[in-house]
This record gives C-alpha cells, structure tokens and sequence, in this order.
C-alpha cells in the first residue's frame, strides 16, 4: 500500500471522526458558554495531568505547544488517534436517586507530524475545543391553560473543534518557535421540544443552532538545552491571541409533523475567544526521570463584554489552569542507539473554570496515571492513561461530577522520504 | 492471522479501534439531574403552546320543512310532547299486497273469522320517549293512490294523505330492553306475544277481501289492481294527550285474515298480505311548537331557498339538532382569523370543538344521539363533506362522553383542526359564513328522534359549546 492510499485513509478517518467527536457524556455545564471545555490534549503528557508546555519529544505529537514539533525526529512521520472512555458520577440536589450516573465512549482526536526538515516540524490534525452533551425535561403548562398537558424537553449537543495546522523551527539547537494555526468550527445546538406527556408525541421543536468559525492562532516558544552531566531542562511558553469566531444564528421551528413553520436566520455576531497565556518547565534526569509543570490563564473576563452567548443566569470568568506531573522512562541501547521502550506517568491538576454559576466559579481538579509501551517490532506505540477528577461542587445547588477518564492513544511512527539512505 | 507489513498492521488496527469505538458508543447511559439547567435557559427563544379557548362561535339551527322518510325499515309510529321541540308526532304509511297464490275456499263449508295487522317491533330497533307508556296505535286505510304529487322524487315526512275511518286499534306497552336470559335484551310487549302487535280490524274489510279472494277477484290476484282498489295502510299513535313515546316498528308487518277450513277437523287458516313496496313507505312527522322554546324558528318563505338560519338567542339559546324534523346546527366563528394575527401566531396545532347540551335537557328517556355528525358547510347552509378528524382522517361521530351522574361531564368532542386551519388563512368574503353543521348521522337521521340541544355562548364556560384552538407561538419572532 502506497502512501497516497494511506494518506486517503487517514482523510475519511477524520472526517469520520468528526461526527463521533460530537458524542459524549452528560455534561449538565455544557448547556452553558461555549460548551465544556476539553482541557485534555490526549497524547504523551496525558497521563501527566496533561503538563506539557515544556516537553519535547522525538516520535510523540505534543499539541500542548506548537513548538515541540520541531522536536520530532528527522524524516520521522507520526500520527496519534484517541478514545476515551468515561464514566461519570454525579452527586448535589438537583441530582435524583433514578440516575446518578453516565457512561460513554468517545473518539477524541486525530493528529499527524513528520519533521519536514532537519529543523522543521509539522503537524496537521483536528482537535475538540468544547462539547455540548445535556438534555433535561421540565413540565409545562400550556400558556392559557393550568393543565401541564406537556413537557419541554431540551437538549442540547454540539460541539467546536479545531483544524489545525501547527508549524515549529528551531534555531541555535536551544531555541523553538512555533505557530499553531487553527481553524476553529462547529455548532452549539440547542433543542426545545414540546412533547406529550401521554405518549411523548412532539407537538413543536424549536432549534436554536449557533454556527461558529474562524482562525485561532495559538504560539509557542521553547528553550531547551542541559545543564551538567545528567539533566536536561525545557521551558515552555504558549500565547493564544483573542479571536472573534463568526456566530451565525439559525432558529428554526417544527410542527408536529416535523414540518418547518419557521426558519430565522439572525444577523451574524461574534463570539470571543480570549488571550490565553501559558508557562511550562520540565527538567530531565539521567535521560529517565521528568518533572514537569504548566500553568494557564485564559483571560475571558477581557472578552466578557464582547460576547453573548446563549442562556442566562452564569457569568464568563477568566479561567487558569495549573498541573504538575512526574514520568519514568524505561529506555535500551539497539544499535548504538537509544530506543525507550515503556514510560511511566503520574500527574495532579487543579483549574477554575471559565464558568460561574449560582455565584461559584466551577472548579476541576483530579490526579492522571498513564502507562506507556513502544512496541520494537511494529511502528505503533500504545499509551492508556487514567484519570480521576472531581469537576464542580454541589454547594448552591449545583452539581458536582466525579468523573473517571480511561484514554487510549495510539500511536503509529515510520520514517518517510528516506530515499534508501538509512534512518540514522 | 499474521500480517508482517507494518502499515497494513496499522491500518487493520485502526479498522479494529473504529469499530469497536462506534459499537461502544452506543452504550451512553443518561443520568437522572431533574430539571437542572432550566434556570439557565434564555426567555422566550423558541416555541411555546397557547391555548385560546374564548373564541365567538354563532350557533344557529337551520330548518329544512320536510325530510326524506321513505324506506327506512322502520314505521315510526307515536307521540310526544318535548319540553324543548314541542309536540312531536309521527305516522306511518305503507302497503300491503296480496299473496301470489291463493287459497281455494269452498264458501259452503269454509268460514271467515277476523281480519288483523301483525307489527313487530325487534330488538335493536329505535324507539324514542318513555318506555313505560302506553301508545294507542290506530290503524286506517288511505282513501287515495299512494302515488307522488308531480315533480317530486320520493316521500318525505311532510306528506299527508287523506285516510278513511278507523278500522282498528290497541293499546300496548314496547318494552324494548327487556333482560332476558344469558345476558341478552329482548323486546317484549304488553300483549303477550313477544315482540308482536296485534291489531284487530274491521270485520267488513276482512269480509270484503275474503269474498274476493274466494271469488278468485282481479282485485287481489293482481297486485297493480290491488294497489288501486286497496291503497294502503296507516298506522298512527291515537288522539289525546301523547303518550310520550315513539316506537320504530319494523315494516315487515302482515295484514292476516283469519277463517276457519271444515271439514273432518275445523282448521285455523288465514290468508298473509305482507309489507310491499318498500320504498313507498314513509313516516309523516307533524311538530306543535306552540310556547316552546323553538316557538321562534324561522321557517322557509319561499319553495326553494336555502335552509333558513335561526339565532340561538331566538329560540331559548341554544342550536337543534334532529334530523327527523329537519333540524340541524350551524356554527360559524366570525373572528376566528384573528389569531392568524395574534403577534406571537406561527402556527396551528389543533384545534377542538366540545359541544354540551343544555344542562338538563336530556335524561335517559330524551336521550341524547350517540352519534352526532360534523360537516361542513357555507353560506347555502346545506351539509358539507364530513370533517375528517386531524390523525384518523376519518368521519367524526363526536365520541359522545354521557355522564347522568354528573351530567355537565356530558360532552360531544371533534377535532376541527383541518376545519380552522383552513379558516385562518380563508379570504373569502364569505368566510364568516363558512362553518360547521351538526347532523345526525345516517342511518339513524331518518330513523330515530333522539335530539341535541346545545348551549349557546350564552351559558357558563363549563356548559356552553367551545372551541379551544392550540397553537404555537414564538414571541418575539427571532
């Protein structure tokens, strides 16, 4: 099989996965904002608590900054695919004795790099930037009536993802700038419909859809170099600029034969993506042991007036993020070479996010474990990462999901354009 | 299986994760979080559910003098006095004709006996008023040819034919649900015989047909002469105070005359002319509506012309419906395009029109109709097409609720989303015009008195008839 067919493949893959990215679990927050944002980049520092500003890697797509791919080792093409699996508890008062739990599956991303030249990384892939996933069911009375002959079911799935195509040189063997730059789309969707409370006949659905696009540019620095003997040292930065994603309102109503009665198209507005900021630090020891550290501040509070997003009663607020993670490198001398064969990874994170609610701003905090193992007979690598997380709280009425991620990320590297010259 | 080509690894590895992530997708379990997120949802951004249930509705009852009676089954014979209609009564005509072949009677040792008609009334079969009266049914000959007066295509309730002096009657009580055994009903009069009338006649008239029967008359052996020397029969409830009943008789009825054969033994034996001409029988109905409410009907001025219209206010609030007597209700909504213009209006989801009767005019001796039709109709004020209900598509009977208990429960109830559908968005100038009919179904419309009288707008919210139209609203329209 020829690389074009590869190359056809790896596209109906993703446009495959776009339509899976759209599933998830419950997410009662994700009616709100944007959606619920996914913090997670599903690759080798996920099982970091997903630190990863300043790391560097020669065969794994580290996405958490654009310029680690110029990184990646010369001539070495590399994709990564993910699936995580999540099982979701959920406790406070809103939450009744019926269902107090949610599971699912999901595909999550798909990304490609090769290392175009001797100081130059690409990568190309698609990425979820937030999710709506939640549908709830409230009585209604009939306007004119006091007989609740009805029953408003919303729901609301969606979701924005990114297109990205991300862009890394290095200069002076010490220094790496990259420029991530994403095309930000999707859809936030939410539907009302009217039903019977006999039988669940609809008798009206309204969808309310918000169509997002535009650039998201994301840049990155790093500075790596050694110092002594034994430790190797990465810092990391990472600059959002703003963005002003076109918003494009549809409303559109149903009768009960799903008819449209009405179709709105609302004038275009804008919805903001803020500046995001964030610092990373990673120090090595010995080629086998990896300390690392992020912190992120996405100022939304600075696009706050700008935007309107859908709903009421939450307030926009800017979020920040902080994570720490540890990582033991099995590696072996083949060949005059030195090939990792297993890592293994632990990491903490604590964030506030960009939701307030009830008067709380939602937190997320929760501990990683991740196993990883390089396969030396094939090109793929495996990673399962498992994640324990506690997001909200159950004050105020909220709700509060203790949430547990198993992710497994494939990885699959071969070096290309070789020109029967030997991989050295 | 073993595959050595590291891409092809790959790929089949990737085919293996795919699969398994779609089949896996699908077990998504849903948490229970009540209504959690309603407090965050915007006002008024997407469809909601009104109901106008005080929209006008013009009841009205047309009057069509005479209806089409003929060949119904059924000889309606009786009276009653409704405090609502009036004085009701009801006669039947019909014929008999000769067997095909007669005896051969030897006058000189054969002897004649009696002559009488034999009615049946079966189970099953209408009846209408107080069960436990007696009615008086007498019986005439017509003194004229049962034939139709020019121009005119059938027999209808307000033809009157002249009839001779009264060859016989009875007084008899129709017991029409009589329990029987297993559960089952029977009709069962006061005669004796199950679920026959007798009536005895006029011994000269029974004289007369025998001596022509033994004389091998043309009289009776064709039934044209027959038809022309006998006419035909009435059968008719007696003078007097009503007896607040009509019963339907089957039209198979027998006129029998009786003698006796002797020889060795004497032998009962008769002589059966039977019910004949279907189509030619027909009840006469006849109404008093002195110091009645429908006193103030207003009644045809001209041979042809539309049904003429009555305001409920004139005739006691309310509308009428009984086919028998040509009567039947006409609604009209004259602003029912204003919620077409309601701000918030996007469109119909139904619409339901509940009729109640007068509160207390009806009981379980003037029963309500169980099934009272819907048509359309317009300016002419005839019936329409049925109105088909909005799911079924079918004809609409009202799906009658009877509550005796609670009598205001009492409802007629029609979907007429199709009909105000149409109403919104109908231009016409004749669109106030444009309605609705209630009629007693066929075949019971020539057949049975049962009668609606429904409440105008005029009675309380409860009692009256309303419609109450559903539609969906979005407010403001972005």
């Amino acid at each position: 099989m020829n690389q074009s067919k590869i190359i056809c493949f790896l596209t109906l893959l993703s446009v495959t996965s776009l339509g899976v990215m759209a599933q998830n679990n419950f997410q009662p927050y994700s009616q709100m904002g944007i959606g619920q944002l996914d913090e997670g980049y599903y690759n080798r520092t996920s099982g970091l608590g997903e630190t990863g500003i300043g790391y560097r890697s020669n065969r794994f797509l580290i996405t958490n900054n654009p310029a680690s791919f110029s990184g990646l080792a010369n001539q070495y093409f590399t994709m990564e695919t993910a699936i995580r699996g999540t099982f979701i508890s959920y406790s406070g008062t809103p939450v009744q004795p019926a269902g107090t739990q949610s599971a699912d599956i999901t595909f999550r991303k798909l990304v490609m790099g090769i290392k175009a030249a001797k100081h130059w990384g690409t990568s190309i892939g698609l990425v979820p930037v937030s999710t709506e996933n939640y549908e709830f069911n409230v009585p209604y009375f009939i306007q004119g009536s006091n007989q609740a002959v009805s029953n408003h079911f919303y729901s609301y799935h969606g979701s924005v993802n990114k297109a990205f195509w991300a862009n890394s040189y290095e200069f002076f063997h010490h220094l790496s700038l990259g420029v991530d730059a994403g095309y930000v789309f999707g859809d936030l969707n939410q539907k009302d419909i009217l039903q019977s409370t006999a039988n669940g006949a609809s008798f009206t659905s309204t969808s309310n859809d918000i169509y997002l696009q535009n650039l998201y540019l994301t840049y990155g620095l790093q500075l790596y170099g050694r110092i002594g003997k034994h430790l190797e040292y990465v810092i990391g930065g990472v600059y959002s600029q703003k963005s002003a994603l076109l918003a494009s309102p549809n409303k559109q109503v149903l009768n009960p034969d799903s008819v449209t009665i009405q179709n709105f198209q609302n004038p275009d507005h804008y919805l903001y993506l803020p500046n995001s900021y964030g610092g990373g630090l990673s120090i090595t020891y010995n080629q086998k042991y990896t300390w690392l550290a992020d912190y992120r501040y996405s100022d939304w509070n600075g696009v706050q007036a700008l935007n309107s997003y859908p709903g009421q009663d939450y307030a926009i607020v800017s979020s920040e993020r902080a994570s720490m993670g540890f990582e033991v490198s099995k590696k072996k001398n083949l060949y005059n070479s030195t090939v990792e064969l297993s890592y293994f990874q632990s990491g903490v994170y604590y964030s506030n996010s960009y939701l307030a609610v009830n008067g709380r701003q939602l937190r997320d905090m929760g501990v990683s474990l991740g196993i990883g193992v390089n396969s030396l007979k094939s090109p793929l690598a495996y990673n399962i990462v498992f994640q324990y997380g506690i997001r909200g709280t159950t004050d105020n009425n909220l709700i509060r999901e203790n949430y547990m991620n198993l992710s497994f990320i494939l990885n699959f590297g071969a070096v290309w354009f070789t020109k029967g010259r030997k991989f050295d | 299986m073993t595959i050595h080509n590291p891409t092809k690894k790959l790929l089949f590895f990737l085919s293996f994760f795919l699969t398994a992530l779609f089949i896996l997708s699908a077990c998504q379990k849903q948490p229970a979080l009540g209504d959690f997120g309603n407090s965050y949802i915007d006002d008024n951004k997407s469809a909601q559910i009104v109901v106008v249930d005080t929209a006008t509705i013009d009841v009205s009852t047309t009057f069509v003098d005479s209806v089409s009676t003929a060949g119904t089954g059924y000889l309606m014979v009786g009276s009653y006095n409704d405090d609502w209609l009036g004085k009701v009564t009801s006669r039947s005509f019909f014929q008999v004709a000769p067997p095909p072949s007669l005896p051969a009677i030897d006058p000189r040792i054969d002897t004649y006996d009696s002559i009488g008609m034999i009615f049946f009334f079966r189970p099953g079969s209408p009846y209408y008023g107080d069960t436990t009266q007696y009615q008086t049914y007498v019986v005439n000959q017509v003194d004229t040819l049962m034939e139709l007066p020019p121009f005119n295509n059938g027999w209808f309730s307000s033809y009157l034919l002249p009839t001779g002096p009264d060859l016989g009657s009875t007084s008899v009580r129709i017991e029409p649900n009589r329990p029987v055994s297993n559960g089952t009903i029977a009709s069962n009069t006061s005669q004796g015989t199950g679920d026959t009338v007798r009536i005895r006649l006029d011994d000269q008239l029974g004289q007369t047909i025998y001596n022509m029967v033994y004389n091998k008359s043309d009289t009776v052996k064709n039934s044209t002469k027959w038809l022309r020397w006998f006419h035909g029969l009435s059968l008719s409830p007696g003078a007097g105070a009503p007896a607040n009943i009509i019963n339907g008789i089957k039209d198979s009825c027998i006129m029998r005359i009786y003698y006796r054969e002797n020889a060795l033994f004497s032998t009962e034996k008769f002589i059966d002319f039977e019910f004949t001409n279907k189509n030619v029988q027909y009840n006469y109905v006849t109404t008093d509506r002195t110091g009645k409410p429908i006193a103030g009907l207003n009644r045809p001025t001209q041979t042809v012309q539309p049904p003429p219209l009555t305001p409920s206010a004139q005739i006691g609030h309310a509308g009428y419906v009984q086919s028998m007597e040509g009567l039947n209700v006409k609604l009209t909504f004259p602003y029912l395009n204003a919620i077409a213009l309601r701000r918030d209006f996007i469109g119909l989801l139904r619409a339901q029109l509940i009729v109640r009767p007068v509160p207390g005019s009806f009981s379980q001796i003037w029963r309500l109709p169980p099934q009272v039709g819907i048509f359309t109709t317009d300016q002419h004020n005839q019936l329409g097409a049925p109105l088909p209900s909005l799911g079924s598509g079918g004809a609409q009977t009202g799906s009658l609720i009877q509550d005796y208990f609670n009598p205001l429960n009492t409802v007629y109830t029609y979907d007429v989303t199709n009909f105000v559908a149409s109403q919104l968005i109908n231009p016409s100038p004749a669109a106030r015009q444009t309605g609705l009919m209630l009629a007693i179904l066929p075949p019971a419309e020539n057949s049975a008195f049962n009668r609606l009288i429904a409440a105008d707008q005029s009675y309380p919210v409860t009692q009256r008839i309303t419609l109450t139209v559903y539609y969906i609203s979005l407010f403001p329209h972005n």
